[in-house]
């Protein structure tokens, strides 16, 4: 029991900060006044989905979100495969590297990102350089968002899978090598499997991170389609209808609730096979 | 399996035939090294010249005219000024009172049995995976009512929710790493339970305690969205007052205040850069 008290001071401000106020804010979207009387109605989430413009919202929303951890999990896997494996120079760097911007703040992240990729930003003036002129556009839209995710992702997702990667027992893989499995079948076989829980922590909290996130897809993305976190503000601050954005927000929560519940299984799996 | 990696050898004899070359296959690692340093250093030396450039039109690589007159800019702007001193209070304070709240949770976590403690441990990924807008609204109201609305205690309150996950789970997973036996060993010879803690237990704990301390400090450094809503006009953060040059200012005035912004974290990445790469992150992440 001493426990339990422990435990309750943080817990008591997360129901009261963050639980309550969702839960308040999810009940007052479903609450419509009709002939005089409040009732429960979905009305607000029909038309929030009858909506084509906030219909593809949230299918740009969950694209660009699944592209973004796909391309972040592939960098970081090769990337932690390298540092797990090899020793060198090229090591050091890259281990050096990976983890700059986790402390760069999201603000920069996004501002850096939009003077490196604008039309005649720094990567459109080297390739002008080198006779390229028509510099695909990279910026304030789906490519730009995506871009900039992978890039603040990168160190979280790298520390992660690296961590599970380091507590594979070496022996394992040298056996694997020494009956003649090339790097790819060691990878494939014995690897991954033993990387699951590091595999679906990365992956189910990517998700969560960036679904939610909105400094970059606000600073990086384009005008339409924009991303849900964005869309939401607009209705709020703009088009003045807060019960639409609470609606919207509502709908995200219920998507990255999906994603808790995978990281919850994927993990909850491994300590039902541990004990 | 035959089959695919027979395959595979037929194509990487085929489409992938440079892969048999062994300079490629050497050279790869580098290539790949050279890639993500463009990827991730590109867009930081970019900002980097625009915060000193004078005069900067394309085509060129590299400024016309280099000049130091936007750092005045920066520097003369009160606002500025007052949002950099902002930052640099409320960030630690809003760690340390992490820490005093959650270190104690993260202890019981890792060490007592109780009911309800896997839910319990779990119910702070909500902090986390309820995108903030949808609550903030709410957080809001809830805010007036307490009289907490532009104070310097609401906002490292609104900072302080999205320190909980990192200032519980880094901790738990560090703490639950601890061999049991050592504390055993301490009481053993008659240490009181307090004497273990703080003589055995908290200093094999504290580079994990550490990274937790810098996931903490960056989540509040980084916060913005919250900030704003609790803070303004009164507390204008940073990464706030980074918004507002962003969308309104030239170019150069956002890269001086970036490389300002930055400081401070890059003060701590070379403090903690070893201490990251020990796993203390990922224990925490697998319960």
């Amino acid at each position: 029991m001493t426990g339990l008290a422990l435990v309750l001071p943080p817990f008591f401000l997360l129901v009261f900060f963050i639980l309550v106020p969702a839960a308040e804010a999810v009940l007052d979207t479903l609450r419509v006044e009709r002939g005089g009387q409040i009732v429960y109605s979905l009305v607000r989430y029909a038309e929030m989905l009858r909506t084509i413009s906030l219909r593809r919202s949230v299918v740009f929303t969950i694209l660009v979100t699944l592209a973004s951890v796909g391309v972040t999990f592939a960098l970081a896997y090769a990337l932690a495969l390298y540092l797990r494996f090899s020793k060198g120079w090229v090591s050091t760097l890259l281990g050096a590297l990976f983890i700059i911007p986790l402390f760069i703040p999201t603000v920069i992240a996004s501002f850096a990102m939009v003077t490196f990729l604008e039309h005649h930003g720094y990567v459109a003036t080297l390739l002008h350089t080198i006779g390229v002129e028509d510099t695909p556009s990279l910026v304030f839209n789906a490519t730009g968002i995506v871009l900039t995710e992978v890039w603040a992702s990168i160190p979280f997702a790298t520390l992660v899978l690296l961590a599970g990667l380091q507590g594979i027992d070496d022996a394992l893989i040298d056996s694997a090598r020494d009956v003649g499995a090339g790097a790819l079948r060691t990878f494939l076989a014995v690897v991954l499997p033993l990387n699951t829980v590091a595999t679906v922590i990365t992956m189910s909290l990517l998700f969560i991170g960036i679904l939610g996130s909105f400094t970059i897809p606000y600073l990086v993305g384009g005008n339409a389609p924009q991303m849900m976190s964005v869309v939401m503000t607009n209705y709020f601050t703009n088009y003045l209808r807060p019960d639409i954005s609470v609606a919207l927000a509502a709908l995200s929560f219920v998507i990255a609730a999906l994603a808790g519940a995978a990281y919850v299984g994927g993990v909850s799996h491994r300590e039902r096979g541990a004990v | 399996m035959s089959a695919v990696s027979a395959a595979l050898r037929q194509r990487a004899g085929g489409l992938f035939w440079f892969w048999s070359v062994g300079a490629f296959r050497r050279s790869l690692p580098v290539l790949f090294l050279a890639g993500l340093a463009a990827f991730i250093l590109g867009p930081l030396l970019s900002l980097i010249l625009w915060a000193f450039a004078g005069r900067w039109f394309y085509p060129a690589l590299l400024p016309q005219e280099f000049s130091l007159k936007w750092w005045d800019v920066v520097f003369g702007n009160r606002s500025v000024v007052s949002s950099i001193k902002y930052s640099l209070m409320t960030a630690p304070t809003v760690t340390l009172l992490s820490a005093l709240i959650c270190l104690p949770a993260a202890y019981a976590f890792a060490r007592f049995q109780f009911p309800g403690r896997r839910f319990l441990l779990l119910s702070f990924l909500s902090a986390n995976s309820f995108p903030k807008i949808g609550l903030y609204i709410s957080i809001a109201t809830l805010f007036y009512r307490l009289h907490l609305m532009t104070t310097f205690w609401g906002v490292v309150l609104i900072q302080l929710m999205g320190t909980l996950l990192f200032m519980i789970w880094i901790p738990t997973g560090t703490f639950r790493g601890i061999n049991r036996s050592l504390e055993e060993a301490a009481r053993d010879v008659g240490a009181s339970s307090a004497r273990t803690f703080f003589q055995i237990t908290l200093p094999i704990a504290m580079p994990g305690l550490l990274v937790a301390g810098l996931f903490a400090f960056l989540a509040a450094f980084d916060e913005a969205q919250g900030t704003l809503i609790v803070g303004s006009p009164n507390y204008i953060t940073m990464p706030v007052m980074m918004y507002t040059l962003v969308l309104n200012y030239p170019q150069p005035v956002g890269a001086v205040f970036s490389i300002l912004l930055t400081v401070p974290s890059l003060v701590l990445l070379l403090l903690a850069q070893r201490l990251l790469r020990q796993g203390y992150l990922a224990a925490g992440y697998t319960l």
